[in-house]
């Protein structure tokens, strides 16, 4: 208990002026006052310590803007990735790789909407949309990777032309016109619109049939379906004929689609293509067994053979449409089926009243989720729900809509439209406020989440350094002897061992066992806070040396207190600046140490993000050209952070140092 | 005098032997075993020629011939230790180690350590003279200017540049530095160190070699302006605040001679000191930049070791590193002793 309360007074009177202090100054202040009139100005103001060391921080506004800074960026790692219900480490998804930031991923142009919204389409990064006066728009990050094509860029004669159909790949787009004529526009490289002899001359490309690109569509209107793939594009004629051209390495089944007649759909998942012949009875995809097993939900459920399925609702599929990894069948007797997988978070679909069903042709498909309007007007959306694209607006699922209104579905989008073509409502994905990296997770996301992990590192490393600083410079400052010079020595060997080669070596030797990965980061800390601490030790061994000599300590042991006493309550306190000031630096600089090694690939590794892991993708030009986003945000995270770090360090140390005050 | 340098030579040594010891130690934790892998090739190719039992037995003779030969023949570590170094004698009664210029051998590029090492080493001397001479020319008159004109909007910018300097990581300047050269600019080369396929000699070779080092040499200097522009601009002010300065001012001396003869001397002791063991530290600080910009130096062929765990060349890299540290205080307190006469070295 007493000894409690040792400590509070201890910390009372370093934070607080001192009762006796105050009760003597009152005592001079009175014998002053007797004996002459005093004006405020003679009034001495006793401050304790550690007062008067805050005021002087606080006076520093360079510093203060610091600490604020430090506070914030603290914060934000700490609260930032609680809000990320939904992110992973591991996160991967393909078709979202190297986006810039943007925030327009669903912004329809306003001259779009005001020119009536025909159809919306969008695979990738994009969308491009039609409007009912034959114009299109496309908005979304339009940049195609390092092409430096700027799909964005409508040509002129598509501007110019009365488009009817339109369709966005992940790095093109289709149009056709009222003539027939097929235009492209995006990257050209395998194929993906149009005739190139590179193209022509590359095996793994299907070339557009040469009648296509000279004649165009002899019938615009028979046309039943444009789709784009992944650098794959098909027209679906109502009679069953099919144009497909585009790159075999994306789509295997690519080949088996070349010739087929007598199709009535066809879609792309990610991987393959899939199609709907005539008869209705199973998916076509040229491949034995890939669509096989069937459930009536997306996500749980039992699943049973395609053909049972088949005869059981209504002996025929109508449609199909295919998000990236799975297939729905929309049957004859208006229930769906579902083939292949979606996400693990995804949702599940909506329980339908008695009697309600998905009218066919508004069901569309995204990356991951589905979204449809049934026939008693509602609109439910399920599947993968990441970006919230499979959350319905309350607005919406409250409303009623009726027959005329329609859905499309991008990548991660809806839009729901109006019989006048007026925009409604839209949810989903509207971009990424940082871009995404090369998995195509989100950056700001790994940001928050690997500044957590940074600081982590670097503060747990700091308090092992300290520890260890501490210990060994007391005893060998307090001892002194033979203790403080084996001690001196021990430290400066572990100080000649340079700190960022070795801790290398050690990490890469470490991950040659076979550990857990948070095994792994503890050791790193270990690893850091292990070499890093002689500094400190060395400084507290000259602070306690000195205070050891000085005149107070000297009197204090001449009146008999007790050597605990002495380090605890007269000398703790002098060296107290000193460790305080070396967390601060110490901090930084471990920070630097973990970035540094997990940017050479020795520290944290790949899914797990730490700043400097991050910046790991920025080790070539292309890269640091092209994918500016990419390195800036976390390059500028970083640096802010240790930068306001270290000056507040810096003046920590000139507020605790009593000779500075006369420098200034 | 001469007592003191043999005093702290014997302690580097010590310290050295300690070092190496740990180091020794450490990277003999790897678990490769060239004795058993040499003998396994061997064995493996004599396959078709003995059978079964007989190949057992010549392997066991093999890898016994190879132990010996490579002195892995003990588990005991200090003996190992010995026989690297070469004080202690292999089976056959020879010493073979370090002492005897028996660097080790690279795995990865099938040539002894010491030949691999070579042509980085010289590369990295080049890169870090360059550097140091750039760094020192520019920091010291700026260091210089700023404490003499303290407070001004010069200083006070100085300052704040120092202190992001000091605070950032190379890397960042690596690649801050190659977006506005290479990407933005495109005025200089991002990585290599000769035009491809270009065979220069003489004069062309050197300005070829200039030309792409001109950006790794702007890098260094520029992440290690910062530290040195504070320490000069706080030993000016040290110096600017004695006595003498007061009395030479005083005096009536012109301010160009007090301080650049009276002042400069003074601050001249901890620079110096600093100097020595900042262009020492360089070698293992300029790992990030040789790797970025992909030049055939010390840290790339250390990066590259380790992740081909190629372990001879990287312990030998480490005790070079280590042994620049130890010469590196060494020369800083004899040369401390030399240039301040209050210093009494002889104790």
């Amino acid at each position: 208990m007493s000894k409690k309360k040792g400590i509070i007074n201890w910390f009372r009177r370093l934070l607080f002026p001192g009762k006796e202090l105050k009760e003597l100054a009152d005592q001079q202040l009175n014998e002053k006052k007797e004996e002459k009139q005093v004006t405020e100005k003679d009034v001495i103001e006793i401050t304790s310590p550690g007062k008067q060391v805050a005021q002087k921080f606080f006076r520093n506004k360079l510093a203060v803007g610091a600490l604020i800074v430090v506070f914030l960026m603290f914060c934000f790692v700490i609260f930032a990735p609680k809000f990320m219900k939904n992110y992973s480490d591991s996160y991967t998804e393909i078709t979202q790789k190297n986006v810039p930031p943007t925030l327009t991923m669903m912004s329809v142009p306003k001259k779009l909407q005001s020119e009536g919204i025909k159809s919306i389409d969008g695979y990738g990064s994009f969308s491009i949309g039609l409007s009912n006066a034959g114009n299109v728009y496309i908005w979304g990050a339009t940049q195609i990777n390092t092409t430096g094509i700027d799909i964005g860029d409508i040509p002129e004669e598509v501007q110019n032309a009365n488009i009817l159909y339109v369709a966005a790949g992940v790095d093109h787009c289709i149009a056709i016109d009222d003539q027939g004529k097929i235009y492209g526009w995006g990257n050209n490289r395998m194929g993906q619109y149009g005739y190139s002899e590179e193209a022509e001359n590359d095996p793994s490309v299907v070339v557009m049939p040469q009648e296509l690109h000279e004649n165009g569509i002899p019938n615009v209107n028979d046309i039943k379906k444009v789709a784009c793939g992944w650098q794959c594009t098909a027209i679906l004629m109502n009679d069953g004929t099919l144009y497909i051209w585009g790159n075999m390495h994306t789509y295997a089944n690519l080949e088996k689609f070349v010739d087929k007649q007598g199709l009535v759909d066809i879609d792309f998942t990610l991987n393959y293509i899939v199609g709907l012949d005539k008869k209705g009875q199973t998916i076509f995809s040229g491949l034995r067994k890939m669509y096989e097993d069937v459930r009536e939900d997306t996500v749980m459920g039992s699943t049973t053979k395609i053909k049972e399925f088949v005869k059981a609702h209504g002996k025929k599929i109508v449609g199909i449409e295919a998000t990236s990894n799975s297939v729905v069948l929309i049957m004859k007797d208006g229930t769906l089926g579902f083939v292949g997988d979606l996400p693990l978070e995804a949702v599940g679909m909506p329980k339908l009243e008695e009697g309600e069903y998905f009218l066919p042709e508004t069901l569309s498909a995204g990356t991951y989720h589905i979204t449809g309007i049934t026939n008693k007007g509602n609109v439910y959306s399920w599947g993968g729900n990441h970006f919230g694209q499979a959350s319905v607006p309350k607005k919406v699922a409250a409303m009623k809509v009726d027959e005329t209104y329609k859905i499309f579905t991008g990548a991660f989008q809806n839009y729901l439209v109006d019989g006048q073509g007026k925009l409604i409502e839209k949810w989903g994905l509207n971009g990424y406020i940082f871009g995404t990296d090369t998995y195509g997770a989100d950056q700001f996301q790994r940001i928050a989440n690997g500044g957590l992990m940074t600081m982590t590192i670097g503060a747990v490393a700091v308090i092992i350094e300290i520890i260890i600083g501490i210990i060994i410079g007391c005893i060998a400052g307090y001892c002194g002897g033979w203790v403080d010079i084996l001690l001196m020595r021990i430290a400066e060997v572990v100080g000649n061992i340079p700190l960022l080669p070795f801790a290398l070596a050690l990490s890469a030797l470490l991950a040659q066992v076979n550990m857990s990965a948070t095994m792994r980061i503890f050791i790193l800390m270990c690893i850091i806070g292990v070499l890093s601490w002689t500094g400190i030790a060395y400084m507290l061994r000259a602070q306690i040396l000195l205070a050891r000599e000085s005149e107070y300590v000297l009197a204090a042991k001449s009146m008999g207190v007790r050597e605990t006493r002495i380090a605890v309550k007269h000398i703790l306190p002098n060296v107290l600046s000193v460790i305080l000031v070396q967390i601060t630096l110490g901090f930084a600089s471990c920070m630097l140490t973990e970035s540094s090694m997990s940017y050479l690939g020795f520290g944290v590794s790949y899914p797990q993000p730490t700043w400097g892991n991050m910046l790991n993708a920025a080790t070539n030009s292309t890269v640091i050209k092209n994918y500016w986003w990419q390195w800036v945000f976390t390059s500028l995270f970083l640096s802010i952070t240790t930068v306001c770090i270290n000056t507040v360090g810096d003046a920590l140390r000139d507020a605790l140092d009593p000779k500075s005050s006369s420098k200034e | 005098m001469g007592k003191y340098i043999i005093k702290r030579l014997l302690y580097v040594f010590v310290v050295l032997i300690l070092l190496t010891f740990i180091l020794y130690n450490v990277y003999s934790l790897v678990p490769q075993n060239r004795a058993y892998t040499d003998a396994k090739t061997e064995v493996n190719s004599m396959k078709n020629m003995l059978k079964p039992e007989e190949l057992n037995a010549k392997f066991d003779e093999l890898y016994l011939k190879y132990q010996r030969l490579y002195g892995t023949d003990t588990n005991n570590k200090i003996v190992r230790y010995l026989r690297w170094v070469g004080v202690w004698p292999f089976y056959d009664g020879h010493c073979n180690g370090l002492l005897q210029g028996n660097f080790g051998y690279s795995w990865e590029e099938r040539a002894d350590v010491i030949t691999v090492i070579g042509e980085p080493m010289k590369n990295t001397l080049f890169l870090n003279l360059f550097v140091t001479v750039i760094a020192l020319g520019v920091t010291i008159p700026l260091g210089i200017h700023c404490a003499v004109k303290r407070g001004s909007v010069l200083d006070k910018t100085v300052q704040v540049v120092t202190i992001i300097g000091h605070s950032l990581p190379i890397f960042i300047f690596c690649i801050f530095f190659i977006f506005i050269f290479c990407s933005l600019l495109g005025w200089l080369p991002p990585s290599g160190m000769k035009t491809p396929g270009s065979n220069y000699t003489g004069w062309k070779w050197f300005w070829d070699r200039v030309y792409y080092m001109i950006l790794p040499i702007i890098t260094l200097t520029f992440s290690s302006l910062a530290y040195m522009t504070r320490l000069t601009r706080t030993a000016m002010l040290d110096a600017l605040s004695m006595d003498c300065i007061r009395t030479a001012r005083a005096k009536g001396v012109r301010e160009r001679t007090v301080i650049y003869s009276h002042a400069w001397r003074n601050a001249l002791i901890p620079i110096i000191t600093v100097v020595i063991g900042w262009f020492l530290g360089l070698f293992g600080g300029s790992m990030i930049t040789e790797s970025m910009f992909a030049l055939n130096g010390m840290g790339t062929l250390f990066l590259k070791s380790m992740r081909t765990a190629d372990y001879d060349v990287i312990m030998l890299i480490e005790c070079f590193y280590v042994f620049i540290g130890l010469v590196g205080n060494l020369i800083t307190d004899l040369v401390y002793g030399l240039v301040d006469p209050r210093v009494r070295v002889n104790k």
